[in-house]
């Protein structure tokens, strides 16, 4: 292709360029996306069969074993094997929420910032149309537009399992609303995790440019902001006067006064992450951004 | 050095190789010996902290009696906490171990090498293809073998004489995996399965997070079916029917016959966790096995 088709081109489709980014970004990490998109629908499959067919069978289980009378019976606290494929269901949803933050951490470390700036790619593309901070930009909004739904999906899905009038899990008080995995899956939460790790992991691999030792840190930061927030949780709003700061102690119209207190906290630790990734960008890139 | 020179004495420095792998991995060598260090002193401090927690646990009454001392005394003692959360969070570290072992081993280890050519220099370089992956797998092995157990016997040393109230009970996942040899087969599984990933994908973040995935399935099935490793013990009574407090229940079941419920029971008593320990162990070592066998079959069929 000659210099003058180029610019022909350009000058005659302006929006090229951006188009051009976002499809060489999804071209890039075509696996990434394929792995979240199946990721959703395995976690949505999941809990709609929950919803019905499971919910359906468990509780005809426990019905035609004389539980649903009230009386005290050992063995209802340990119902057969319905009950089991219900709970393994939602305890591989609520496991692959657990495991997106410190995944998206690793991948936005690793895969989006930290190989391309450690193999050149991204230097290379910032000689090619793409200014630095765009480029960055590009990386940070598509796979938050990506997680942010799917995510959103997910824990929209698991509420209608928490609030549908027969939850088994709660009926058997196998989960509380403030254990850790129920209270991130029933809110807001976990969709500001994931953000927080995309943050995180970006500006580990701006900071360090190399792919493993970015990914590295990037998983590490993501379990220690969640490791603190898990000990923080129950502080994070005033419990009852004359009792202890402690989850259980929190009635449960707490429930999201503490979720968006806590959201709050992780969306800023994004922000500020995103901030300094961009500003750690421009200092090494000169004035060009 | 002159090519004299290294003909004159070629065996003189067996250790080249075991040195390359140190330097190349310092820095996951340094870490780990951190965290190694770490999680000894945390134990060394619980195993200090044992008496008082125990103290804390114990019968008391109100007003004190002659052997019983007052409740809001022993009330006042927090150490119990302190030292059940240091426990709980060791077993669970403990029993970790095997996820960055694996994703160290598949991207670090074995597929950024393979992805950068470093290897295939190594292998021009008076190093065998078969010895450079006998050496990088094990070196960390021996090292991972030593700081697992270490690590394991200091951690049944803090846990004093096992109290399930205070610790846990023997068949909570986390408590078995970290206080018997299935922890150090777990983190030996790990390097195995990241260096057969490495070998697979020869690439190093492909081959990290197939590593992690294949581990986290590893362990998450062994978790599910570990009651099934051993015959359990099965117990029929009529009426009520009561198991010992530490009894690892498998399943439950009460059949009205003739107006008296008839109970059966079905668990692993606690004389169980040993023969439950060496066949997870067996298994998991069976797994490292194959892995290793298959990464060295693959790397011979890749040669030339």
């Amino acid at each position: 292709m000659t210099t003058t088709t180029t610019r022909a081109r350009a000058a005659v489709r302006p929006v090229s360029p951006p188009r051009g980014l976002l499809l060489a970004l999804l071209r890039l990490h075509r696996t990434a996306l394929w792995f979240w998109l199946g990721l959703v629908a395995v976690a949505a499959a999941a809990l709609l069969w929950a919803l019905g067919p499971g919910a359906d069978a468990a509780w005809a289980e426990y019905r035609g074993m004389g539980c649903d009378g009230g009386a005290p019976d050992l063995g209802c606290d340990l119902p057969g094997p319905a009950f089991f494929r219900y709970e393994t269901t939602v305890t591989v949803v609520i496991g692959i929420l657990f495991l997106l933050p410190t995944l998206t951490a690793a991948w936005a470390g690793g895969s989006l910032i930290g190989r391309e700036l450690e193999s050149g790619t991204a230097q290379f593309a910032w000689t090619q149309s793409v200014t630095p901070a765009r480029w960055l930009a590009a990386k940070l909004a598509v796979p938050a537009l990506l997680l942010v739904p799917g995510t959103l999906a997910i824990t929209l899905l698991h509420r209608t399992l928490w609030t549908s009038d027969h939850h088994l899990m709660r009926v058997l008080a196998w989960r509380a609303w403030y254990d850790d995995g129920v209270f991130e899956a029933n809110g807001v939460l976990a969709t500001a995790h994931a953000l927080a790790a995309l943050a995180l992991g970006v500006l580990s691999g701006v900071l360090l440019r190399r792919a493993l030792p970015a990914l590295g840190v990037a998983v590490a930061a993501m379990a220690s902001l969640t490791s603190v927030l898990d000990d923080l949780r129950p502080h994070l709003w005033p419990t009852p006067p004359g009792t202890p700061s402690l989850m259980h102690k929190h009635p449960a119209s707490h429930f999201w006064p503490l979720q968006l207190v806590e959201t709050g906290i992780v969306m800023a630790v994004a922000a500020l992450a995103t901030a300094t990734a961009f500003l750690v960008l421009r200092r090494r890139t000169g004035a060009a951004v | 050095m002159t090519a004299l020179a290294t003909a004159a004495a070629p065996d003189t420095r067996p250790g080249g190789l075991l040195r390359a792998v140190g330097r190349t991995h310092r820095t996951a060598l340094v870490l780990s010996l951190l965290a190694l260090a770490a999680a000894a002193v945390a134990l060394i401090w619980l195993h200090s902290l044992g008496d008082e927690a125990r103290a804390g646990m114990s019968a008391c009454s109100t007003p004190p009696t002659a052997g019983l001392p007052s409740c809001a005394a022993v009330d006042a003692i927090t150490a119990d906490e302190t030292y059940r959360n240091g426990i709980f969070g060791l077993a669970t570290a403990l029993s970790w171990v095997m996820f960055p072992v694996a994703a160290w081993a598949g991207g670090a280890l074995i597929g950024r090498e393979l992805e950068n050519g470093t290897a295939q220099l190594a292998w021009t370089q008076s190093v065998t293809p078969v010895r450079w992956l006998a050496v990088k797998l094990a070196a960390p092995a021996a090292l991972l073998t030593v700081g697992t157990g270490g690590l394991l016997l200091l951690n049944d040393w803090a846990r004093g004489d096992g109290n399930p109230n205070l610790v846990g009970d023997w068949y909570y996942p986390d408590t078995f995996v970290s206080t018997g040899p299935v922890a150090v087969a777990y983190a030996l599984a790990g390097l195995a399965l990241g260096a057969l990933a490495g070998l697979v994908w020869r690439r190093a973040l492909p081959a990290t997070g197939v590593s992690l995935a294949a581990s986290l399935v590893l362990h998450g099935v062994m978790e599910r079916y570990r009651e099934n490793l051993w015959p359990a013990v099965t117990r029929t009574e009529a009426g009520a029917l009561e198991l010992p407090r530490s009894a690892f229940q498998v399943a439950w079941s009460d059949v009205p016959r003739g107006g008296v419920p008839l109970t059966r029971a079905t668990f692993h008593p606690e004389s169980h966790f040993w023969p439950l320990q060496y066949v997870e162990t067996g298994l998991l070592l069976a797994v490292a096995g194959t892995a290793t066998a298959a990464a060295f079959l693959l790397l011979a069929r890749r040669l030339p």
